[in-house]
């Protein structure tokens, strides 16, 4: 296949390394930031350091996850895009519809016969341009979204917490009523992740474990795959 | 006096940088598409980019903006920024920066609970771009040899952590998360029926609105009377 030879071309890996240096820069700026305002408002280091500790442990499983799906994108589109796609913005579903819909305009499946160049090159079009509405949406709306939370909180600010609480148990009671409707492995792990959890969480509240606190998420995550897995 | 370094120069100072990098994601984007129009002459035509992003867009359309007001008050300004440019926001970002508050014992919706998840939230975007970088520079040939039962049961992590962020909550605010699973499985249930198939292109975005928007109704109504002593 010849298109993947442009596609793994190190002028395209150039082009990706760009556009992931920007999320690397924002992370960083974002992080120094924090990190400093968080002692000024009376944070402790130990608070911060557990955070940060507690989010690269709990990292490692969605990243299992999106790795072992990235095999297909890179086979199809190239181990630059994939790289850069899944750095940046997308999730492997996303990125195969997309890259699907751009081969599909063009009269070809993707990755199959008759994936000239070109229908690589609108390939690419489709993912970065059908993701952009995300991009444009906060880049020009997310400094006005706070006004939506004090109105949803009546102004009140001991509200707000009820608010994120609301919004989040909301949206993962989808995630959740979605995959336990599927009746099969996925709703076994899903229940058993939440059992697990709430275990978790009751043991640590009585007993006050740090270390559970830190690996709580990624036991239950694990425990639950393990699980699901035995059906 | 403490809160005044988080309203008047945190949060400017991030709306400000966040803005720039969003700003400049979407121009770098463009980055491997314009290298193959320009250095290598492999432009398509208009009408199939058109077509092609047409296509995509009938599917995501309602979610550019479903998905940032819905995750709006989980995210707070700073967690909406870092989180749409990375990407792969239910499955990583939203679950890290609840478990880095969990674990240094901060509440979601305060100032000290937004620190806190834009920490975790960059220290998750770093580590995943280190893993994918080491993964994509082994080469394909690695991860293609994984077994298909690896691949099996490392799909089933997914919904379990979906379980384990929803129990974590759940057992704070027991009355609202059965009052969530009510909702969300309601609709659901509506959804994979095909009862709201008259609703355009994938009517899951209206599934996420009511369950979100629905909870939180909920949430103020059975917690709005504790508040009133307050």
């Amino acid at each position: 296949m010849n298109y993947l030879e442009v596609a793994n071309h190190p002028l395209m890996w150039t082009a990706a390394a760009l556009a992931v240096g920007v999320v690397i820069l924002q992370s960083i700026i974002f992080a120094k930031k924090s990190y400093k305002t968080g002692k000024d408002i009376g944070l402790t280091e130990q608070q911060m350091k557990s955070a940060m500790k507690t989010s690269a442990i709990s990292s490692i499983g969605p990243s299992m996850v999106i790795l072992a799906g990235m095999v297909s994108l890179i086979v199809t589109m190239g181990g630059p895009i994939a790289w850069m796609r899944l750095s940046f913005i997308g999730s492997v579903t996303y990125e195969l519809m997309a890259a699907g819909f751009g081969a599909d305009a063009m009269g070809v499946v993707l990755g199959k016969e008759g994936m000239t160049e070109v229908v690589f090159a609108n390939g690419v079009w489709t993912m970065i341009l059908g993701s952009m509405g995300w991009l444009l949406f906060t880049f020009l709306f997310t400094h006005k979204m706070d006004k939506l939370t004090k109105v949803l909180a009546n102004g009140k600010k001991a509200m707000v917490p009820i608010i994120s609480a609301g919004a989040m148990l909301g949206a993962f009671a989808y995630f959740n009523a979605d995959r336990i409707l599927g009746f099969d492995a996925g709703a076994l792990a899903c229940i058993s992740g939440l059992v697990l959890m709430m275990i978790i969480v009751y043991i640590q509240k009585k007993k006050n474990i740090t270390w559970l606190r830190e690996w709580g998420l990624t036991i239950a995550m694990f425990g639950g795959m393990l699980i699901g897995s035995l059906i | 006096m403490k809160n005044n370094v988080y309203d008047n120069e945190f949060i400017p100072s991030i709306i400000k940088y966040g803005r720039i990098t969003l700003f400049l994601g979407m121009l770098l984007a463009l980055g491997p598409a314009l290298i193959l129009a320009l250095h290598f002459g492999y432009m398509p035509p208009i009408g199939a980019i058109i077509a092609g992003t047409l296509a995509q867009m009938s599917v995501s359309g309602a979610f550019y903006v479903v998905e940032p007001i819905s995750y709006f008050p989980i995210l707070g300004i700073p967690g909406t920024y870092m989180a749409f440019l990375s990407g792969n926001l239910v499955n990583m970002r939203i679950p890290c920066a609840v478990a880095a508050q969990e674990a240094a014992g901060v509440k979601q919706g305060t100032n000290e609970g937004a620190i806190i998840s834009t920490l975790g939230i960059a220290v998750s975007i770093l580590i995943n771009i280190a893993i994918l970088s080491i993964a994509v520079f082994l080469g394909s040939s690695v991860l293609a040899s994984l077994p298909a039962e690896v691949t099996r049961v490392l799909n089933l992590i997914l919904p379990a952590l979906f379980g384990a962020v929803f129990g974590q909550f759940a057992i704070q605010r027991p009355k609202l998360g059965v009052v969530a699973i009510t909702i969300a499985g309601f609709m659901t249930f509506l959804l994979k029926q095909g009862f709201l198939s008259f609703l355009p292109g994938t009517p899951s975005y209206a599934v996420i609105l009511v369950s979100v928007f629905g909870t939180i109704a909920a949430g103020k109504k059975i917690y709005g009377k504790e508040l009133q002593g307050e």
